[in-house]
């Protein structure tokens, strides 16, 4: 009998000792729980999105939204890109002021360049355009700002230099199928009458580089450059 | 009764002491999880001294979190732990010696008899989860070895517990209702305990499963790769790194669990490498973007690329800076797709893939799964993805289903 109650006792205290540790650890978790669901969402994980670098100032925001806007790139636009009145007009700024935004853009942007009277896109310049197209990371807009040399009429090399911006978004429209290409796509066509590139981008990426960096060969030509800006 | 006939009793008691604990410590540790947070794992054969696996490499993690560590899975969140029914078990045995040497029984050879035999469970289920440690999960843990040591010590206390009890002792018939009323106190022991679990583990609720849902799931930019499936299996979508770790366990876990046969998987690539992928400071896993071009590269053979990757991460993110010695180490495996890789194409490609993530705003981590469009939470893609997945798969659409 008295063997009996001791095992009686061993039985039941040894499976309280265990049942009672294992309902503590649940316990436990269960109120770890329900203290994290009660406060806060706790840590927050970032979330995917576009680029918006350093150098996407308030300023240069509100004057890239406004040519873009004005440009027919942003959503809701009725036309496709800006003549050389109308890029002046909406950035309100002197052609080395206009040039000077785009000075931060040095390791994202090529010249993408042309003969002379000429808007037709060479094997070179088709690989720097597919290169630099390619290189979109996370940004938002690609720019093409196309010019021409001042030779010949006004009217001509606004003409020509709209052929070159055109020229350069349908080779992109033909090679990358990319169904954002309305959104994403920036057409701005100077002409020789406005912000011309100076020698200061001769060190940029050209696909001439083998070529004389004068005025001339320069302008004929057609900036590209993907922001990565947020607007 | 005689000295020696003891000291086999409280070697066996001894052997069970060490049993419970490292059962406990292992019961402790998936228990910890229920509360669905990540927690650093004990992985030691001195429970307390070692440090603990806080980075989730060690073979204790591995094995905690493969299918093998629980049952009934796909009923209750995160299942019944093995370990739980381990510690059960021993203490049971433990409880067991006490009471022969307390009664001065321990050269009953009935009561020995019945240890030999109780003795012999923990060593039958120890065998078969060291063979699925080593062929299955691949990997050892330190706390089971524990457990496996402490199962033969107590068989081998018991038999020799019985031979010096039997020695000498007349035959007489079994005590079959001693046998029985023993029988049914270890299942006491083992139910009580795995009640008191199942009662009061927390529950899962519809808020708990609600992660989200894909706002953009369409692929406009066709950059989704087929991993392939069952004709009408459920749609899913999974966002992963090929290099990232969690990636690779993620995979393996799904394949164990049975249940992505039943799922026609896409995979989108999001390679957490500042390579290609401008969301990330530094390269998590350096090399992805290489690797991830390489899966997009070979069209129907990605699911095959992929495996390789997994089965090769560690390599390729030794190598992962150099990206030149990447597409090399690919070339080498893969040669038809050597001229895709760095292209402007499939590096287009590629950047679409990221900015299909940023459409859906996804947070900036791998491996996320999406199961007809709805997001399985981070915190179920370990000991509840059997769980959740199986209602994720079984109901058509909506939100979650509670449970425990």
């Amino acid at each position: 009998m008295q063997q009996g109650k001791l095992h009686l006792a061993l039985f039941l205290a040894v499976l309280v000792v265990l049942s009672g540790t294992v309902a503590w650890w649940v316990r436990a978790a269960a109120s770890r729980l329900a203290e994290q669901q009660a406060g806060a969402a706790g840590q927050a994980t970032a979330v995917a999105s576009a680029s918006d670098e350093g150098y996407c100032t308030g300023p240069l925001k509100q004057i890239l939204r406004r040519v873009l806007t004005s440009c027919g790139l942003i959503k809701g636009g009725a036309q496709r890109g800006c003549q050389p009145v109308q890029a002046r007009n909406v950035a309100a700024m002197s052609g080395d002021d206009f040039n000077a935004l785009f000075l931060p853009l040095a390791n994202r942007a090529a010249i993408i360049q042309f003969d002379q009277d000429s808007a037709e896109l060479g094997s070179r310049a088709t690989a720097l355009l597919d290169k630099a197209f390619a290189d979109q990371r996370g940004a938002s807009y690609f720019l093409v700002v196309s010019r021409a040399s001042t030779e010949g009429p006004l009217a001509y090399n606004r003409e020509l230099s709209r052929k070159r911006a055109e020229a350069v978004l349908d080779h992109i429209r033909s090679k990358f199928a990319d169904p954002d290409l309305d959104q994403e796509v920036g057409l701005l066509w100077l002409g020789a009458e406005y912000a011309q590139l100076d020698k200061e981008f001769c060190t940029w990426q050209r696909s001439r580089p083998e070529e004389a960096c004068t005025s001339a060969f320069l302008n004929r030509s057609a900036f590209i450059a993907w922001i990565d800006c947020r607007l | 009764m005689s000295q020696p006939r003891s000291g086999a009793v409280v070697a066996l008691a001894l052997f069970a002491l060490v049993g419970t604990v490292f059962a406990a410590v292992s019961t402790a540790d998936f228990i910890a999880f229920l509360d669905r947070q990540v927690h650093s794992v004990t992985c030691s054969f001195v429970p307390g001294l070692g440090a603990p696996d806080t980075t989730g490499t060690s073979g204790c993690h591995a094995v905690l979190m493969s299918p093998y560590s629980a049952v009934f899975r796909a009923s209750t969140w995160g299942g019944i732990p093995i370990s739980l029914a381990a510690l059960s078990v021993f203490a049971y045995l433990l409880f067991r010696a006490a009471d022969l040497l307390a009664r001065r029984a321990a050269g009953d050879p009935d009561d020995t008899r019945f240890l030999v035999a109780a003795t012999l469970l923990p060593v039958l289920v120890s065998l078969a989860y060291f063979a699925i440690a080593l062929l299955r999960v691949g990997s050892l843990c330190k706390l089971c070895v524990g457990i496996y040591v402490a199962s033969v010590g107590v068989f081998v206390s018991a038999l020799a517990a019985h031979r010096g009890a039997a020695r000498g002792a007349p035959a007489r018939p079994f005590p079959w209702a001693r046998y029985a009323v023993a029988f049914v106190e270890g299942v006491v022991f083992v139910a009580v305990p795995v009640v008191l679990y199942l009662a009061l583990k927390p529950a899962y609720t519809g808020a708990m499963a609600n992660c989200g849902d894909l706002i953009h799931p369409e692929d406009r930019y066709g950059v989704r790769v087929p991993l392939g499936g069952p004709p009408g299996g459920v749609p899913a979508i999974e966002v992963l790194d090929p290099l990232c770790p969690a990636c690779k366990a993620f995979a393996q876990r799904l394949a164990a669990s049975g249940l992505g046969e039943r799922l026609d998987t896409q995979a989108v690539l999001f390679p957490l490498d500042k390579e290609c992928n401008w969301m990330v400071g530094e390269s998590l896993h350096p090399g992805s973007c290489a690797v991830s071009e390489a899966v997009l590269c070979a069209g129907p053979a990605a699911p095959d690329v992929l495996q390789w990757a997994f089965a090769n991460q560690d390599e390729l993110r030794a190598i992962g800076k150099d990206t030149k010695q990447v597409y090399d180490r690919i070339r080498q495996a893969f040669p038809d797709i050597g001229g895709c890789l760095g292209r402007p194409g499939v590096r287009a490609r590629l950047n679409r893939s990221l900015r299909w993530v940023v459409a859906n705003a996804l947070p900036v981590q791998t491996p996320q799964l999406f199961v007809r469009g709805q997001k399985v939470c981070e915190e179920d893609t370990d000991l509840g993805l059997d769980f959740v997945l199986s209602r994720l798969i079984d109901r058509p659409q909506g939100g979650g289903r509670t449970g425990r």
